[in-house]
């Protein structure tokens, strides 16, 4: 099969750091896919290795099949959209969009309408005669949209593209460059350090943090199954017990927490050693409240009492004393009985928690 | 309970109030003022009226009727005009990729580049044009070079002319170029280079759709700064220039300082004045048409 982006282990060093350390990717066509990480994560490094502003140390790179490494950026039949705009502002709007076209010398009647059709996609038809900037930041960021996907690109790269606007046009962008891309299926690359946008927009997320990819998967899998304590604390909310493994009986484990709780838990795999100090993360989301244990296998419950009930609207949230820890969960059904006081059972599907081994 | 500490504007004191008042102001810039009206303003005055008076003190427009019917006079207007038009040819020709250098080199080459461009204004422009002589001469450095390795028979005559003046007032005046340029090569968001190369423009077409476009403030400004210091220059077309080169502001030296003829000489200077600043104003007003004002002066 072949893949619109593929990249195979690629590490970019820049004055002897490692700031990319291996980076392995295939992106389907059409696919929306986000980097997301922290500032200096590595993730705008490797989209300007994608776009080819930068030289990959090591590993190799692939559009459309095609070998990317070493062949400058103007040859890449590539469409990048910046955080700061980036239009020209000697240009009219028409000008910007109607550049990439004049550089591929197309035929005039072929430009404006193909300037037209992008602008009028981007809801924009009226303003080709203006200048960057007598637009607000909304407008030229869309420009910039019409500009990048006027020459039909194999792939539309977006460097944090939503960054420098305000809360509101953030949003209304975001759900403009959701449609954009259900209605015109380009491959895109998505950079962001902003959590809401890589899981609202994506199909597939890439965590990045220090230069590795923490882990790759589905805006659901992410959130609900994170596979490392980075992508846990990253994204969402989550918490956190540490504890020390009490004993270990096949698969399940029991664990005794720092401020002396003991609970038992299960693990698909036979890493864990007794007396190891490990941490446990587990969603607010993913906790269930209830009496008793439902005695299934891939379910772990501790024993609490509620603290705080908070009612948050659409969701109820609830601070569940555990010794001298609290326990954060929230609800779309709460239950009359839970109150300030009662006991409950704070119970977990497995597969939503992740149990590492503390480094020490 | 964590105390949040609250941001207090302080109100501003009595003192501060006084000493940003506009009356303080304005009398912080009296002294300057009273010097420029002195020195600059009074004098000024005074030549334009002895411009338009003759002997008996009447009003009279004679002198600039001299000027302008004489070929002569005529003749040096248009060679003023002249070198001062290649004097700017020549700086912005050196100048613009000693500032794409500056402009793409950070930190500390900057300033050193900076420095060195500003270096030969550390020393008078009488003793950098002796400089000059000693290269430019029948037997100076050039020209020595070139005869002793054969290339030429008759040493080239490269000052006492146009040249020699041209290359003085290039050397005077580069310097006033290259920081104009590089001031508005420096605004140039490095990302529009980006986005050109991804919609395919290679290294001499961003320059020529984006560099050169948006310099062209700094280019202007230029222009505009070493025309008119051209126009004015005295010192290098007198030295470089020798005989065959006459200048306006030589000319008024001459008419004032020789010839005793003072209302000619004012006339002359206001010719000069009035030629340059037409001059100016007209490019002004051709270059910075509709899409220049809209894109840089808003």
């Amino acid at each position: 099969m072949q893949y619109d982006v593929e990249l195979k282990n690629i590490k970019k060093q820049f004055n002897k750091q490692d700031v990319v350390k291996g980076f392995n990717l295939q992106v389907k066509k059409g696919e929306f896919i986000s980097f997301l990480g922290p500032s200096g994560c590595g993730k705008t490094t490797t989209l300007n290795m994608l776009a080819g502003f930068l030289d990959p140390s090591e590993g190799e790179l692939f559009i459309k099949g095609k070998r990317m490494n070493n062949i400058p950026p103007y040859k890449r039949e590539l469409g990048m959209v910046f955080q700061t705009y980036s239009l020209f502002p000697h240009m009219t709007v028409f000008e910007n969009v109607a550049y990439g076209l004049k550089l591929r010398k197309k035929p005039k009647a072929e430009i404006e309408s193909r300037v037209r059709k992008v602008l009028e996609l981007v809801q924009l038809p009226h303003l080709h005669d203006r200048f960057p900037n007598q637009l607000s930041g909304g407008q030229r960021q869309r420009i910039a949209i019409a500009r990048a996907l006027v020459t039909e690109p194999s792939i539309l790269l977006l460097d944090e593209p939503l960054s420098n606007l305000d809360a509101k046009l953030r949003v209304e962008l975001r759900d403009e460059l959701k449609r954009l891309h259900k209605q015109l299926g380009v491959t895109t690359i998505f950079v962001t350090h902003d959590q809401e946008e890589a899981l609202s927009l994506s199909d597939r997320i890439v965590v990045m943090s220090h230069g590795n990819i923490e882990q790759i998967g589905t805006p659901n899998e992410i959130y609900n199954q994170p596979k490392s304590e980075f992508v846990h604390t990253f994204i969402g909310q989550t918490n956190q017990f540490e504890g020390n493994i009490k004993s270990i009986n096949g698969s399940q484990i029991q664990i005794l927490s720092k401020d002396g709780v003991v609970f038992n838990t299960v693990v698909s795999d036979s890493r864990f050693q007794v007396g190891e100090s490990v941490n446990l993360f587990i969603r607010p989301e993913s906790i269930f409240l209830g009496k008793e244990h439902n005695n299934s296998l891939d379910t772990a419950c501790i024993q609490g009492k509620i603290k705080l009930v908070t009612f948050l609207g659409s969701i109820t949230e609830y601070h569940v004393a555990i010794g001298d820890h609290d326990l954060v969960v929230r609800t779309q059904q709460p239950q009359k009985e839970w109150i300030e006081g009662a006991d409950v059972l704070c119970c977990w599907n497995i597969e939503n928690q992740l149990l590492i081994r503390r480094e020490m | 309970m964590e105390q949040t500490s609250q941001l207090k504007l302080k109100a501003p004191s009595k003192l501060e109030h006084i000493i940003f008042s506009k009356w303080v102001v304005y009398l912080l810039l009296t002294p300057a003022l009273i010097v420029l009206i002195g020195v600059f303003f009074i004098p000024m005055l005074l030549m334009l009226v002895q411009s338009l008076t003759d002997e008996q003190s009447n009003f009279t427009l004679a002198n600039y009727a001299l000027f302008f019917s004489e070929p002569f006079y005529w003749g040096v207007l248009w060679q003023t005009i002249k070198l001062s038009t290649f004097t700017v040819l020549g700086a912005l020709i050196l100048s613009y990729p000693v500032a794409m250098f500056m402009a793409q080199s950070k930190g500390k080459i900057r300033a050193i580049v900076t420095f060195l461009v500003l270096l030969p204004h550390l020393v008078s422009v009488v003793i950098r044009n002796f400089g000059w002589t000693i290269i430019l001469n029948d037997r100076g450095m050039i020209n020595t070079i070139l005869l002793e390795a054969g290339i030429i028979d008759q040493p080239l005559r490269l000052m006492y002319n146009e040249l020699g003046t041209v290359i003085g007032l290039v050397d005077s005046f580069v310097a006033y170029m290259i920081l104009a340029i590089a001031t508005s090569l420096y605004t140039i968001n490095p990302s529009l280079y980006k986005a050109g190369a991804i919609m395919g423009a290679n290294k001499v077409r961003n320059f020529i759709s984006i560099t050169l476009p948006l310099s062209l403030p700094g280019v202007y400004s230029g222009i505009v700064l070493v025309f008119s210091l051209s126009m004015s220059a005295f010192v290098t077309p007198t030295l470089l220039g020798g005989t065959s080169v006459k200048v306006m502001p030589a000319l008024t030296y001459q008419q004032i300082m020789f010839t005793l003829n003072w209302p000619l000489g004012a006339a002359i200077s206001f010719i000069l004045l009035g030629t340059t600043i037409f001059l100016v104003s007209t490019f002004t007003k051709v270059t910075e048409t509709k899409r220049y004002k809209v894109v840089f002066k808003s």
